[in-house]
Formats: C-alpha cells, structure tokens, sequence
C-alpha cells in the first residue's frame, strides 16, 4: 500500500462502515456508483477506513482498481498538483494489474520515467493519457483536467473501472495558479465526481467541504463515534503487548465519546505504564489534553485557522465563552461582548465552524458535543488567556473531570524550593495524621517519607518552576500524598528507582531515600507528569486498624 | 531557616551531645564537628541524646555514618539514646545501629559507661 494502515486486529468498531463503503466503490464495475464524501468529525477514523477500504480493493478483489490520492497543502500548484495526481494514479493502477507493491515507490519518478515504464507494459490506454497531458502540460488548467479525468478515461479504455479516494480534500480550495489561490480551480472535479465508472470518494474537514460547490453532487455517509466495546478495545490496543488485562475508567471511555484519535493517543500515552490503574488512565489523559497529541490536534487546528497570535486569542476567548454559554449565542452578541464588529465577529465565528470547533446553526452558535474538546477549549484558555501555572490547570481539570468521593478530604500545598521548605510539608502531615486520628508511628514514617521525597524533588528538578507541589488525599481507607516538580524524568522506567540515585549512593552513602520511603509507605510509585515527575506515597489505613487490632489481641 | 540547635555537656568523663531539631545536612556537619572536637580532647565515652530530634534526613544519616566512623577510629564508645521508634527504624535500615549502643534513657547509657571504666 502507498501508506501504513493498521492491522486488521486493530481497526475495530469500522467493518460496517467499510463495507458500506467497499459496495459503493464495486458498484463502479456495473455503472452505478455514485461519488460520495464520508462525514464526521476529527479523529473519527476517516482516513483510516480509507487506508482500510484501499487496502481491500487493492488485495482482495479484481473488478475496481483503487486510487488513493492524499492531499499535500504543499502540491497545491495546479500544474504540480495534476502532475502528481497523474503519476500517482498510473502508478497504482499499474500496481494493481499484478498486486506489484514495489510500484508504489515509483510515485515520485518523472513523467519521461513513467512513458517509459508504461510502453515496457504496453500499457496503451496510459500511454494515451501521457501523451494527452504531456501535449497540453504548458496550459496548467487544461492539465488539471486531464489529470483529473484520467481514472475515468482508463476504466472506458482500460475496461477496468476505477474507485478514486480522495483525503484532505477540503485543501483543494487552495489550488494556484502562478502562486494565486483560485477557489473556483475545485470545481474542475465537478465533472469527475459524476463518473459513474470512477466514483470518488472524499474525505477531510467535513464542515469545509460541505460547504464547497462540488458538496452538492456528493452523497454523504456519516462516519459515527466507536460503540462503548470498541472503544474500550481501541484503548487498551497499545497495552497489549504488556499483557495487561484490566480495563480503562468506564467514565474516561464516556468523557473520549468513542473518537479513535482521542482513544488512540490516551492508549499509547498510558501504555508506558506496565499495569496501570484508573489514576494513570486519569493521568494520561490529563498529559494528553495539557501537551499531548489531543492538545496538538486542536492547537494546530486553531493555529491553521488564525495563524495571527491576537485574533487567535480572541478566537480562543469567543470559544470559551460559547462553550460556558446556556444558550446558543448570535453573532450580534458575541460582537458587543469582544468590542467587535459585526464583520470581525462574522469572520473570527465562520472561520471556528469551519474548523469544527463551534456549531452554527440559524444564526446562532454554540459548542460541539464533544467533551474532550471542552476541555481543551478550557484548558487553553486557562493557559493563553488566564496566563495560569500549569499546575493549577492540571487541578482544576481534574477537579471537574473526577469530583471527589464524599468521604474524601484533600490539602494542597505549595512550597518553595528553599531551604529545610520540606519541613513545612511534615510538620503539616503531622496536624493531618492528628486529624484523621492516625498513631503518631504512622505519622511520623509519612512525615519522613514525604521529607525524602521533597529532597528527591529539589535535587532532580531541572525545571524553571522553581516550586515542589504537595497534595494530601485521605478517605476511609487509604492516605496518599504526591510531590510533584517541574524538570526532566529523573526514573528509569524499568526499575523504577531515579536515574542518579545509584551514583549518589556510590559516592557519598547517600540513595537511601528512596529505600526510606519504600520501607515508611504501602506503595510508591513516580508518574511522569506534564509538568515533570510526581512521586506518589500510599499508606493503606485499613491495614494501619488491622495492625492495630492485631497488637491489641497480642497484648492482651 | 534555624531548625537545629546543639548542646553539650560533659559528666563524668561522659560527653552528652543534645540535638535539637531536624538533623539534616547542617545539623549533621554540627554534630560531626563537636563530636570531633570532643574526641580531638581526648574524651572516650560519647551520649547522643535525640529526646529533642525531630527529624533525621538521609543527607543527615549520610554525615552521621561519618560520626561513628571516626569515634570507632578513637577507639571511642557512642551511645544513642532516648530515640523514638521511627528514629530507630531509620537507624536500623541504614545498618548504624550494630556500630553504636542504644539505650532508653541518658542515665542507662551513663550506667553502662561508668561499668566500662
């Protein structure tokens, strides 16, 4: 194939889908197919099941040779964007005569290459196209067209019809011609689209395409999130290796909305966890949507559509502010609310639907459904227009993703990298252990640990938040305090331990801290944070009543 | 920050050293330099007594382990005393308590260093 796809194994929850689609392109081989735009939003696996469909009719049958043409913003001349397309299709609808993959690294040759090529094959019919395109190369539209009609010119010639699959379609509003963006250039593909012996089938940014004049002829075929069991299955994919065989937070896999994008990138970020908990899942997607993949996706989007840093910021305050509206808002008011123009309001609120990041419907506005995006809507408020630490993004979206259990008490504390600044973290543990009724043997062994724990933190830090974040969480049954730093993973992951921790130990009989905090807590464990490292200490308090109990019935 | 202090006292040929405090890296060089000057004297019998310790860090033991070190070097006697659990515990794990003498109180220490001449 011209592209990785996944393994079958992998590609879950889409055989329906796929085979919808892989009818519709065979439908080519009677004269029937009807060209069509696959419709949903990002992340939803489009470009997968294309990968997937090619895959199908390129390996698994022999009536519709597949053309998957991917759409590069950087090829949008019209004369190197038909030229491309060209070389593209001959060579896989060459490769698809004989299954010869090997063809596919030929896309890059030159035309005079590709002639050469097609009359060792005696390949007439492509000889045909060549010579056409090569006789009119000098008008850059007449090329274009004949590029674009070459599926369809090969199925009549050929006998063989053609399936054309199209990705980022919606990137073809900006064909050149001389360096002048002409969005009428699309329109060429009206033609194509209605050959019924070479459907096209298109994806990309729905909400842009559907709003291109070529929409009209499409047929639409929405693309739907994953069912809860394939979602959760896309999730846990990158874990297999690990043999792990727990399940993801079913409240995680609710709040994902079944996007493969989104489960796909919680899946491998949380994968580097050899048997994770509901927390790490927690974590990864915390990581995810603060600096990770899902935060890349949207802040390349927004960056795409407002390449300029103030109206980008503006964008990022109106989206805010419809996403926290109970309303649908108009155009009108979100204008008097940013001391806008109408025309600047219509502009900023046209160029935020297009990229999917609002609704627009009857003159109105309001947020998509989609919970991952709230999230880093507010996220990336909270950080560009808030200007607020990291840190209390992270508690503040963990806080509205995972309320706290009735029962449950927490204490954050902020502390200076200064001096002895780790005794301020016991000595509060100490009135906290009082709280909680905990013996003071309990008490004093966290206090110790923690103390560890904050020296680990201010030697290992390399950060430039020149800060240790302490929190205290404690129910019924178990005390858990982490202590988190800005700076580089100090943990080899295999083993767990800080990576200077050994030397230390060498030189100076130092590196009993982390042996400390073993010895003092029930679990210990580091978690890369988006911020840096987090050492996590757990004492189980239900087994703090049991060893009680026991030396009681000892005593007496 | 001042979250240490040390005094001293000396009875019976017996020095007492009484830390107060958190033992970290500056308490622990406090320490290590008294009890140098003490050994530098001459003097043979050595009382820590930790009653007033509140915490002890590893970069504290670390210097600590430099402590017993050097008063094994004098042919020295140490003694601990009046250590809470947890002070013990920590003791223990990093292996000082087979070089030192732990006693309940500063009087039982006494007791044992008067019978040892």
């Amino acid at each position: 194939m011209p592209f990785r796809a996944l393994h079958e194994r992998d590609f879950l929850g889409r055989q329906e889908e796929l085979a919808i689609l892989s009818k519709k392109a065979l439908r080519a081989d009677t004269g029937t197919a009807q060209s069509a735009v696959l419709v949903g939003a990002r992340g939803l696996g489009k470009t997968e099941l294309f990968k997937q469909l090619f895959g199908f009719l390129f390996w698994k049958q022999d009536r519709v040779a597949p053309f998957y043409y991917f759409v590069n913003s950087a090829l949008l001349s019209a004369s190197t964007f038909s030229k491309t397309y060209l070389i593209q299709f001959l060579c896989q609808r060459l490769a698809f005569e004989k299954k010869e993959q090997s063809l596919f690294s030929c896309e890059g040759m030159s035309l005079a290459a590709l002639s050469m090529l097609v009359e060792d094959r005696n390949a007439g019919w492509a000889k045909e196209i060549i010579d056409q395109y090569e006789q009119n190369s000098v008008d850059p539209i007449n090329a274009l067209r004949i590029a674009l009609a070459a599926p369809h010119r090969s199925a009549l010639s050929s006998g063989t019809p053609v399936a054309v699959l199209i990705d980022e379609f919606h990137r073809l509003q900006n064909l050149s011609v001389q360096g002048t963006p002409d969005p009428q250039l699309v329109s060429l593909f009206e033609e194509p689209l209605s050959f019924t012996k070479a459907p096209h089938i298109i994806t990309g940014n729905a909400v842009e395409i559907l709003e291109m004049p070529v929409a009209s002829i499409l047929e639409r075929i929405p693309i739907s999130p994953l069912e809860f069991k394939d979602a959760a299955s896309k999730i846990l994919a990158p874990l297999r290796v690990n043999d792990f065989r727990g399940n993801a937070p079913p409240l995680l896999l609710r709040h994902l909305g079944g996007n493969p994008f989104y489960l796909g990138c919680i899946g491998k970020t949380v994968a580097t966890k050899i048997n994770p908990e509901d927390k790490d899942f927690w974590n990864a997607y915390l990581m995810e949507i603060l600096g990770g993949g899902l935060a890349l996706l949207w802040s390349s989007t927004l960056k795409g559509f407002f390449p300029e840093l103030g109206t980008r910021k503006t964008a990022l305050a109106i989206s805010h502010k419809i996403y926290h509206s109970s309303e649908p808002l108009s155009c009108n008011r979100i204008a008097a609310s940013f001391t806008l123009s109408d025309d600047q309001a219509e502009t900023i609120l046209h160029k935020l639907y297009l990229s999917g990041i609002i609704r627009g419907e009857f003159g109105v506005f309001r947020s998509v459904e989609d919970s991952v995006l709230r999230d880093i809507v507010d996220c990336f408020y909270m950080r560009e227009i808030l200007a607020k630490p990291s840190h209390d993004l992270e508690q503040e979206t963990m806080a509205r993703l995972l309320p706290e259990r009735p029962g449950t008490i927490s204490f954050d504390l902020t502390l200076p990298m200064a001096k002895e600044a780790e005794l301020v973290a016991a000595q509060c543990l100490d009135q906290i252990g009082k709280n909680l009724h905990l013996s003071q043997d309990v008490t004093g062994q966290l206090q110790i640990a923690v103390i560890e724990a904050c020296i680990n933190a201010m030697e290992h830090s390399r950060g430039t938040e020149k800060k240790i974040y302490v929190s205290v969480t404690a129910d019924e049954k178990r005390l858990e305090v982490s202590i988190e730093s800005s700076g580089q993973e100090f943990i080899v992951q295999e083993t767990g331990e800080p990576f200077s921790d050994r030397e230390a130990a060498k030189s100076t009989g130092r590196g009993w801290g982390i042996k400390l905090m073993k010895r003092f807590a029930d679990d210990l464990r580091f978690e890369k944070t988006p911020r840096g490292i987090k050492t996590v200490l757990i004492k189980q308090l239900d087994k703090v009543v049991r060893a009680k109990k026991e030396d009681t019935t000892k005593n007496a | 920050m001042h979250n240490f202090s040390l005094s001293a006292k000396s009875e019976h040929g017996v020095a007492v050293m009484l830390p107060k405090g958190y033992i970290n890296d500056m308490g622990a060089v406090r320490l290590e330099q008294a009890s140098e000057q003490l050994l530098g004297k001459g003097v043979k019998k050595l009382i820590v007594n930790f009653a007033d310790v509140q915490f002890i860090n590893t970069i504290g033991l670390s210097i600590f382990t430099g402590i017993v070190q050097k008063t094994q070097d004098h042919e020295s006697l140490l003694c601990f005393t009046n250590l809470k659990k947890i002070h013990l515990d920590v003791f223990e794990m990093v292996g000082l308590i087979k070089h030192v003498k732990i006693f309940k109180d500063e009087e039982d220490a006494l007791t044992f260093l008067k019978g040892r001449g």
